[in-house]
């Protein structure tokens, strides 16, 4: 499994998927430098909590670039097999499928929390360059970053699952469209999409509901991908 | 050229391509039935089409016809991907400028058949909420029409992107970072005329002066889309004409 690990990480070496990683935080703290550099003293007459509103602000683009930077990086993965008919070298080593497919998903599941990480920085940094109060509200601050990925977890599963049996890149790509259409309309949708929990949204009011179904819903869309990957004949 | 155009849509056809332009009225569909904002508007003095329109185009325009025409461009360009397709089609008789502007004829005949099929969701909403009002006819060509154009320069650049990157992944993920600042860009009087991808958007969106053809001024139609089109477009020809295969 380590080393499995490692090959992976060799094989998104220079194919720009850890400037993704980096271009996705970066991107939704950016469009708020544009969206505070244009019109901060509105934004700041929005409300008394100057730090809530501006992390709420953040979190808006949040779960778009969440479920799209998911889409791109599992397809980019899976296509970085099936480019050189990789699948079948892989396979052939002494390696279990299932193992293989577990290492994909820890490898993403890495870069989508590597990116959070980043989504946190990089909001504190330009928080603080606004200078939106002394007290910094750290520990909303690691919610609005690390919440939504645990959330999202279902969405890589399935994302994984339908780019690595998929030989037209061109299907898990337009899923991840639908994908961002419903976290975009997330107001709209029932507790029960998987695409509204990245928002934190739900009905008790309660984000951590999403993150506990999270995990569990993806550790269950997990293994049934594995699954069906285990057992499909590669080509 | 026609039988360059026969050959595309011919690998085209095996491409998965039917459920893929489907999405487009599926989407429609699902915001236009799920979105109420009928109480909102309860006293307003509009016609009722318009209402279910507000956020259907919202969501149609600013974010799923920016992306999905970036799909077909690569669906387009898959077959000459794969092992050695482009050596393939450009040892026949054609030449590469035939080749680009024929994928690029046929991917903005796709864009428009799902904008109608598009403007099919609209009606099957207001069907299904059982509207009385006459169907305002100047949404057909200002909204269906207007996206179309709209969406010119983005396909060329996405196909100039999509010949330049094998994988589905490297030109979506340009195309969702040009497409994503439009949601903020909208709101803004002063980037959002300026911003290409927030056009399909603008030019989808109903109300405003509707003196003009379309629903935004001409001058904007003509340099943001007309001007984008043809840096993209040419970018993108020139690009093709020089790659190495």
């Amino acid at each position: 499994m380590g080393k499995l690990l490692t090959a992976d990480f060799l094989k998104i070496k220079r194919k720009g998927l850890w400037l993704l990683t980096l271009i996705g935080p970066f991107g939704v703290v950016a469009l708020q430098m544009v969206n505070y550099g244009v019109r901060k003293d509105y934004l700041l007459q929005q409300s008394e909590d100057d730090w809530g509103y501006y992390l709420l602000n953040v979190h808006s683009f949040t779960p778009l670039a969440i479920v799209l930077g998911i889409a791109i990086l599992t397809s980019f993965i899976a296509s970085i097999e099936n480019e050189t008919n990789a699948w079948k070298q892989l396979i052939a080593l002494p390696v279990s499928k299932l193992t293989v497919y577990l290492s994909k998903f820890t490898l993403l599941a890495i870069l989508l929390f590597f990116s959070s990480t980043l989504l946190m920085f990089f909001t504190m940094g330009y928080g603080l360059f606004l200078e939106l109060g002394d007290t910094v509200p750290y520990m909303e601050l690691a919610k609005y970053s690390y919440f939504p990925a645990f959330a999202a977890l279902p969405i890589l599963a399935l994302q994984l699952w339908i780019a690595s049996v998929s030989h037209n890149q061109g299907i898990p790509i337009t899923v991840g469209i639908f994908g961002v259409i419903f976290a975009y309309s997330s107001y709209l949708l029932p507790d029960w999409m998987i695409w509204k929990w990245p928002s934190l949204m739900n009905q008790w009011n309660q984000p951590m509901i999403n993150v506990l179904l999270g995990v569990g819903i993806g550790f269950l869309l997990y293994i049934i991908g594995m699954i069906d990957f285990a057992r499909r004949d590669v080509k | 050229m026609i039988a360059l155009l026969q050959a595309e849509w011919f690998k085209l056809r095996k491409s998965k391509m039917v459920p893929i332009i489907l999405a487009g009225p599926m989407i429609g569909l699902f915001i236009g039935l799920s979105a109420n904002l009928e109480d909102n508007m309860q006293g307003i003095e509009i016609n009722e089409w318009y209402i279910s329109l507000f956020s259907m185009n919202l969501t149609y325009a600013l974010l799923f016809l920016p992306l999905i025409s970036g799909v077909f461009t690569s669906i387009i360009c898959r077959y000459e991907h794969q092992s050695g397709g482009w050596k393939q089609l450009l040892a026949l008789p054609v030449t590469r400028g035939k080749v680009f502007v024929a994928k690029y004829i046929l991917i903005m005949l796709l864009v428009l058949a799902m904008q109608i099929l598009y403007l099919g969701s609209i009606f099957a909403v207001g069907i299904v909420k059982g509207y009385t009002d006459s169907f305002p006819m100047e949404i057909v060509w200002k909204s269906i029409v207007g996206g179309w154009v709209a969406t010119l320069p983005l396909v060329a650049l996405q196909l100039w992107l999509s010949i330049m990157f094998k994988s589905f992944a490297a030109p979506f993920a340009v195309n969702v970072i040009f497409t994503l600042p439009s949601i903020l860009a909208v709101n803004s009087e002063r980037i959002g005329p300026y911003y290409p991808w927030a056009q399909p958007f603008s030019m989808m969106y109903i109300g405003g002066n509707t003196d003009d053809v379309f629903f935004v001024p001409w001058e904007q139609v003509l340099t943001v889309v007309g001007g984008g089109f043809i840096l993209f477009f040419l970018g993108g020809y020139y690009y093709f004409q020089r790659k190495s295969i």
